[in-house]
């Protein structure tokens, strides 16, 4: 391992990389590692793990609140544009019905909140996770393959001036096995 | 991995048919769930997408047709004229909501059985929207125009769409429908890609499957998110497939015609849709269990189970047969009484009207008997026959109103003229192409959802299997 590349600045991260044979030892081995002091531990499952953000102590999610804030976005603006198309910008008298007529208003009300909270579920979820990332380092990993298949991952980045082998050792007795320690590599 | 093997997962006393069937662990669901896109397309396969394509050029041409001669070529000279765009657009859209149901609604009514068929229902959805949304589109006849009168821009027209119109809901409903349908789809399809790029051997498939998968790496951090997105997707789609096919049905419910004039019309159309809709995923997933080697994840249990709903809504549709015939005669409106006891019983397109009888009500009742919805052969052709069935109940609702409206001069006897015909059997090759593609191309049942669920029984399992009280 070398610490930097001349020349190009560029420092790699390194990861330390744990196999478990379980769910409910990845779990363990999580919160193990995790009272060890060690701060970005990440686990890699072919499926969601129940309890995992227990084990990884994440508290509040933030979805629940940005899809709220998407419906009343949506809510707003489809009210507020029917409102400004039929009542202040061009009313139009159709079968003397009154400009603006609350029950027709609705359905296009109702259908603008669910898309606009949709997009922002899904658009949630990529920001929140940083996705699209097609590089990682844990992909340098010949074993990673099996991370998407039927094999359950680790992983802790080592922090600078931090010795990987430290972190490894204290990941292997947290019960990982298979330990591999992977560099980021220059792109 | 070392997750227990049992050979029987199935925790229920009372339902001792298994959702998985066999010995399975994660890696061999994997490769036999994902093995239907490794292999080669095979002689069957091909077959049908030639016929599919044959179809969808027969769409090319009677869409260039329309376009070229304009929208007098389907007979628009007369309202009933309409009739075969305002049915091929209820009965396709109608035909998605079994998608939703299937992956929204049963998913917040924890069924388990949803996850083997879920994304196969759910790629139809995305494809019969695609297949409803060409009708409204082609019959403006000029479709570049369309986004003019429909989306409220500001345009040097100065004027703006009328929102109190169900059509202009329409717009909204349906667009909005297929956006949330695909974003749901996409992102339950999200972990799949992952798995289907860690386990292709060509490394140009690798590329292509690992940029749809946008770098999943299957993070403990990533899925706390995704799965509270995709649960909030699940509680969204909900209302919005009953608010889509209940404002397709204001489209007829808020006009004044006799047998269109009715507030039964949302939950009947909602019904009848979910009703079709589990019909035609019946037609397809029947032979693609078979063919596509899912009989270990798609079993008769989740064939019975489809039967089931199959029943119960085409009780309710039924139901609202029967209470739109009694409010025709309890309102003692003439209008209405003539429209249900004459046209349609016994005037020119009674024979349509019968054949929806018959399949509707009648062929539902035999998913009665065990028998019946263990066997596929007869659950296949129900499946038809139920598909035909709601066709007709469309052609019967649009065409025997529009065809003796209040004004005489405006009634007609109605027929199809080929370029309608060629528009219906042209959608058809166009969901057929693009359901064959998808069967191709995308893992046909959710594979991580599945070895979510096998982990899920195996570990619900483990102690009855230690003996100890669970």
């Amino acid at each position: 391992m070398s610490g930097g590349h001349e020349g190009s600045g560029f420092v790699p991260r390194h990861f330390v990389l744990a196999e478990y044979p379980t769910t409910d030892a990845l779990l363990q081995g999580t919160k193990e590692v995790r009272a060890r002091g060690h701060k970005s531990v990440d686990t890699h499952t072919p499926y969601p793990v129940h309890g995992m953000e227990e084990a990884l102590g994440i508290k509040r999610f933030k979805i629940p609140f940005i899809v709220l804030m998407g419906a009343i976005a949506g809510a707003v603006i489809a009210y507020s544009m029917i409102y400004f198309c039929n009542v202040i910008d061009w009313p139009l008298n159709v079968g003397n019905r009154p400009p603006h007529s609350p029950p027709a208003n609705i359905p296009i009300t109702f259908e603008l909140t669910v898309l606009l909270a949709s997009g922002s579920a899904f658009m949630g979820v990529f920001a929140l996770s940083k996705l699209p990332m097609p590089y990682h380092p844990v992909f340098e990993s010949e074993n990673f393959l099996r991370a998407s298949v039927d094999a359950f991952f680790l992983s802790v980045e080592v922090p600078a001036g931090v010795n990987a082998d430290k972190v490894a050792e204290d990941v292997r007795a947290a019960g990982g096995q298979s330990i591999e320690i992977v560099e980021e590599s220059e792109r | 991995m070392a997750a227990p093997n049992l050979a029987n997962l199935s925790n229920d006393p009372l339902e001792p048919r298994v959702l998985i069937e066999g010995k399975q662990t994660d890696a061999t669901l994997n490769d036999s769930l994902l093995q239907h896109v490794w292999r080669g397309a095979g002689k069957g396969w091909w077959a049908c997408f030639s016929v599919a394509l044959a179809l969808l050029g027969l769409l090319v041409v009677a869409v260039t047709w329309t376009l070229y001669k304009g929208i007098g070529s389907w007979g628009n000279n007369i309202p009933v004229g309409w009739a075969f765009g305002i049915i091929n657009f209820v009965w396709w859209i109608g035909i998605g909501h079994a998608g939703t149901l299937i992956s929204a609604i049963l998913l917040l009514l924890q069924q388990k059985w949803r996850t083997s068929i879920n994304r196969f229902a759910e790629a139809m959805t995305l494809f019969a929207v695609i297949c409803a949304l060409l009708f409204p589109l082609i019959h403006t006849g000029r479709p570049w125009f369309a986004a003019y009168w429909l989306l409220p821009y500001p345009s040097t027209n100065g004027i703006w769409p009328q929102f109190k119109s169900p059509l202009v809901w329409d717009v909204f409903a349906v667009s909005t429908y297929f956006t949330v349908s695909l974003l749901f789809w996409f992102l339950g399809l999200i972990p799949d890609l992952a798995s289907l790029r860690d386990s292709s051997k060509s490394p140009i498939k690798r590329r292509i499957y690992g940029l749809l998968a946008m770098g999943w790496r299957g993070s403990g951090r990533h899925w706390a998110e995704y799965k509270w997105a995709y649960l909030l997707l699940a509680g969204l789609s909900t209302p919005l497939v009953l608010s889509v096919h209940t404002i397709v049905s204001f489209d007829f419910a808020v006009s004044v015609l006799p047998g269109w004039h009715t507030t039964i019309f949302p939950p009947y159309f909602v019904a009848g849709a979910v009703f079709s809709g589990f019909a035609m995923v019946a037609t397809w997933m029947i032979p693609a269990r078979h063919f596509l080697g899912l009989k270990h994840v798609i079993t008769i249990r989740h064939i019975e189970n489809m039967c089931k709903v199959m029943l119960a809504t085409g009780m309710m549709v039924t139901y609202g047969y029967i209470m739109e015939h009694f409010i025709a005669w309890y309102s003692g409106n003439p209008y209405e009484f003539s429209q249900f006891f004459r046209v349609r019983q016994r005037g020119p397109m009674a024979p349509v009207y019968w054949l929806m009888i018959f399949c509707n009500v009648l062929v539902p009742q035999l998913f009665w008997f065990k028998r019946v919805r263990t066997n596929l052969a007869i659950v296949w052709i129900a499946s038809i026959f139920v598909n035909v069935g709601m066709w007709c109940e469309r052609f019967t609702i649009v065409v025997t109103s529009l065809h003796r409206d209040f004004i005489p001069s405006s009634w007609k006897m109605y027929a199809p003229t080929w370029v309608d015909i060629s528009l219906f059997a042209g959608t058809i090759g166009l969901f057929s192409t693009l359901f064959l593609l998808f069967l191709k191309f995308v893992p046909a049942v959710a594979v991580t959802e599945v070895k979510e669920l096998r982990h899920e029984m195996a570990h619900d399992a483990e102690p009855r299997a230690a003996g100890g009280a669970h």
